[in-house]
């Protein structure tokens, strides 16, 4: 048995668990440095996209369709491409080149950009399913208009948006994989599906190396996806426990 | 015909916007549109196979067979629990040394299959070309979407009314008839939205075509705008390649527009006749 | 009738990508002038194809080109989706270990550095510099095994690419062979300059084929001898790289 399991731990698989640990952490990276600012602007494009005055809405409207409606993949190489052409003329004077071109930059900045209209889309339709008659209810009581935004509208569009908005966290962890086939690669910095390919090219062996890779997007997926089912637990912790949805693992299919 | 035009333009404009005219229809350029041949195949072909594939999947999730199920549920949560860059390139690698491994098989002996070598002998190479990376790149995002359309499928099948099913059973249907005229007819409805949302995925990942060595739009924008210093080989021009991204994404936008057009088109088609309380439920 | 003719035309459009099957394949990246590279009517050309077109008229074989990226080129000759490599690959130990090389007809050629006219490289002690390569050459192992202390390496998909980022400033120093940066210096218009010293690393230029080809590596390389004998070799080199390494040895 432990001739088994030791012939186990110095099998190809798992030596190549050990070795994408440290690129695994950077897909890990991209994500976590987008997500938290993705959150606020993807806030400020809803609030925008529902306000009444036709100019707000209308460019909250086309941000949202020009990035929900092109591909990340060519967002990737557009971005790369534009902060180049102004790299001489604005970040070397500026002295912030070294910031503004480097990948661990430019790969959150452009997924902040595409992730925050997908999660503007949610919030949106959030927003206008909250419930009129608490809407109402807030006003009888003569809240302001600060006020019922802070004790009705948030609360409940965070609630209602929950399950989608765990659902574009998977989808952005994905993302992540598409960074360094865009971007320049420096040093040893290298992302899962760089470090799977680059496997490969030394002994063909794809069945392993893309599953191993496949296996860690699995499972930190799984995890964000148990991470998002405790905070919706306390989300909707005042709800009786009958109207409470439980977020299972019925992973959502729609984008 | 091109060159008429550029004499033309030359004679009623100037030189210069004939030298564009003849910079934009060069045989690069003219590859350049002509390889969105490739986008638009990979997207109707793989969407075709999304839907068979996504109705394969929902039939196995609802079978009453266990092992099917969980078969049906391991493909759905598997293709959705990893990107789907990975898939698109794994399975053609993967589904080229499978079939050389089966070749190898017949064709190879026993030395050369111990050998470790990979493929063991020559004859057991299979060649791939622009068609056959085409062909799995379909069945690769047919593969991937067909799980989303599963999920969608299986969702809109639970959705249609029973009272529906079994007004049909008391009118003698048989189970057969029930299946296909009432339960799948009556789902699409149920299920367009999410299909169409699956589309626009789609759509969006025919970008990665050039991840499979085809030449598609993606690969020529990226030689198109690269700098030039060599005159031989075309204008010399600096880093041109924003611009032509830039195209690429307005293409893409344009695109979705159309997509967004024809789904609204296909919904009114298929709710005619149909009263339904609430609108079909929307992404 | 307008069924029949769309599936038609989808058909027609689907394969009108598979010539008919030539004999030998060669892979090239064209995107290597003035090796290999496309040109305005969106072709493959360049010394390579030249060379390449000449040698398969010689050995008698029918040719076709198919264009690869660089990173998959090994790989994918391997895989056995072409048969020949013909992208400007020097000859490596390393590489020999994978695949095989048929004679060399480019000799080994040095690569330099180049930098930004503007730019003050001390190249004596080169330090905190941002040092650019494409990602899978003999410059990549060279800067990783040489300059990784104290600099960035950067490694590029596409030489393009790695001089896109050289002339916006984004890297300071790009190593790369000579024969492929004289006309990328010469049509910058002064603005990117050689630096340093040239370094030898690998060996010549030749062409890749999979271990165990013989029989087409000797009718290559017999193709090969007769264009160096007859002086097609040098016409093709001069005419490309203005002048003759071989001469000048």
């Amino acid at each position: 048995m432990s001739e088994l399991f030791s012939a186990f731990l110095g099998s190809a698989f798992v030596n190549d668990i050990v070795i994408m640990a440290k690129p695994a952490l950077f897909n890990i990276y991209f994500a976590l440095a987008s997500l938290p600012l993705g959150f606020p602007i993807a806030v400020g494009l809803a609030l925008m996209k529902n306000s009444s005055s036709k100019i707000l809405s209308g460019i909250a409207r086309i941000y949202i369709y020009a990035f929900r409606g092109s591909p990340l993949f060519i967002q990737f190489f557009m971005f790369y491409s534009l902060l180049l052409a102004f790299n001489l003329s604005h970040w070397k004077p500026l002295g912030i080149d070294h910031i503004v071109m480097h990948p661990l930059f430019i790969g959150p900045l452009v997924l902040v950009l595409n992730t925050s209209a997908y999660v503007a889309e949610i919030f949106y339709g959030a927003l206008r399913a909250v419930p009129h008659t608490e809407l109402e209810a807030a006003k009888a009581m003569g809240m302001s208009r600060i006020q019922s935004f802070r004790s009705v509208v948030w609360p409940n569009m965070i609630r209602l948006a929950w399950p989608a908005y765990t659902n574009e966290m998977i989808f952005l962890f994905h993302a992540t994989a598409l960074v360094y086939f865009t971007l320049p690669v420096i040093n040893e910095q290298k992302d899962l599906m760089n470090k799977a390919g680059e496997l490969f090219e030394r002994d063909y062996n794809v069945f392993l190396h893309f599953s191993v890779a496949g296996l860690y997007f699995l499972v930190i997926s799984l995890f964000i996806f148990f991470l998002a089912g405790r905070v919706q637990k306390r989300l909707n912790r005042h709800l009786m426990p009958d109207v409470q949805e439980a977020l299972t693992l019925k992973p959502n299919y729609l984008r | 015909m091109l060159e008429t035009i550029s004499l033309w333009l030359a004679s009623t404009f100037s030189e210069d916007v004939a030298m564009w005219f003849d910079y934009f229809t060069n045989g690069k350029h003219l590859t350049w549109y002509a390889s969105v041949r490739f986008t638009l195949i990979a997207a109707i072909a793989g969407a075709a196979l999304a839907v068979l594939f996504g109705l394969i999947g929902a039939s196995a999730r609802r079978s009453v067979f266990p092992p099917f199920r969980w078969l049906g549920w391991g493909y759905i949560t598997i293709v959705r629990g990893v990107p789907d860059v990975l898939i698109i390139l794994f399975f053609p690698l993967a589904f080229e040394q499978a079939i050389e491994w089966i070749m190898a098989q017949r064709a190879c002996t026993a030395t050369e299959l111990a050998s470790g070598s990979w493929p063991p002998c020559a004859d057991a190479q299979w060649y791939l070309s622009t068609t056959e990376y085409l062909v799995m790149a379909c069945v690769s995002l047919g593969l991937v979407y067909g799980a989303f359309a599963a999920n969608v499928v299986h969702g809109a099948m639970e959705a249609v009314p029973k009272a529906q099913l079994e007004a049909a059973k008391a009118y003698g249907f048989t189970r057969r008839q029930i299946f296909w005229r009432f339960h799948i007819r009556q789902m699409w409805i149920y299920a367009l939205p999410g299909l169409s949302n699956a589309w626009m995925l789609l759509l969006k990942a025919t970008s990665f075509l050039s991840l499979l060595q085809i030449a598609d739009i993606v690969l020529w924008a990226e030689r198109l705008g690269a700098p030039n210093f060599f005159a031989r080989a075309g204008m010399v021009h600096p880093d041109w390649r924003w611009r032509y991204y830039f195209v690429l994404f307005l293409f893409y936008i344009l695109m979705t527009i159309l997509s967004e057009k024809f789904f609204a088109y296909l919904e009114s088609r298929a709710s005619r006749g149909m009263r339904l309380n609430t609108a079909p439920a929307s992404s | 009738m307008t069924k029949i003719h769309l599936s038609a035309a989808l058909a027609a459009a689907l394969f009108s990508t598979t010539a008919i099957a030539a004999d030998v394949r060669i892979a090239t990246e064209g995107a290597y002038a003035p090796w290999n590279f496309m040109d305005d009517s969106g072709k493959v050309a360049g010394f390579e194809i030249e060379l390449g077109n000449e040698l398969c008229k010689r050995a008698g074989v029918e040719c076709e080109w198919v264009v690869n990226e660089w990173d998959s080129i090994i790989p994918n000759l391997v895989a056995g989706n072409y048969d020949v490599i013909m992208a400007g690959m020097s000859v490596t130990d390393e590489r020999m270990e994978t695949i095989s090389f048929g004679d060399q007809y480019y000799p080994a050629d040095p690569s330099s550095f180049v930098a930004s006219a503007s730019a003050d490289i001390d190249m004596s002690n080169p330090t905190g510099l941002k040092i650019g390569a494409q990602g899978a050459t003999i410059q990549a192992a060279y800067l990783e095994a040489n300059l990784a202390e104290g600099n960035d390496i950067l490694s590029y998909e596409s030489p393009d690419q790695s001089v896109a980022d050289l002339a916006a400033g984004n890297i300071d120093i790009l190593l790369a062979d000579t024969s492929f940066l004289e006309p990328v210096v010469n049509g910058s218009g002064g603005a990117l300059v050689f630096v340093g010293d040239k370094v030898a690393i690998g060996g010549g230029v030749a062409a890749g084929f999979r271990q165990g080809e013989d029989e087409l590596v000797a009718k290559m390389n017999e193709a090969l001898e007769s264009v160096r004998a007859d002086g097609t070799l040098s016409k093709l080199l001069i005419e490309f790289f203005e002048k003759d390494p071989w001469a000048e040895q």
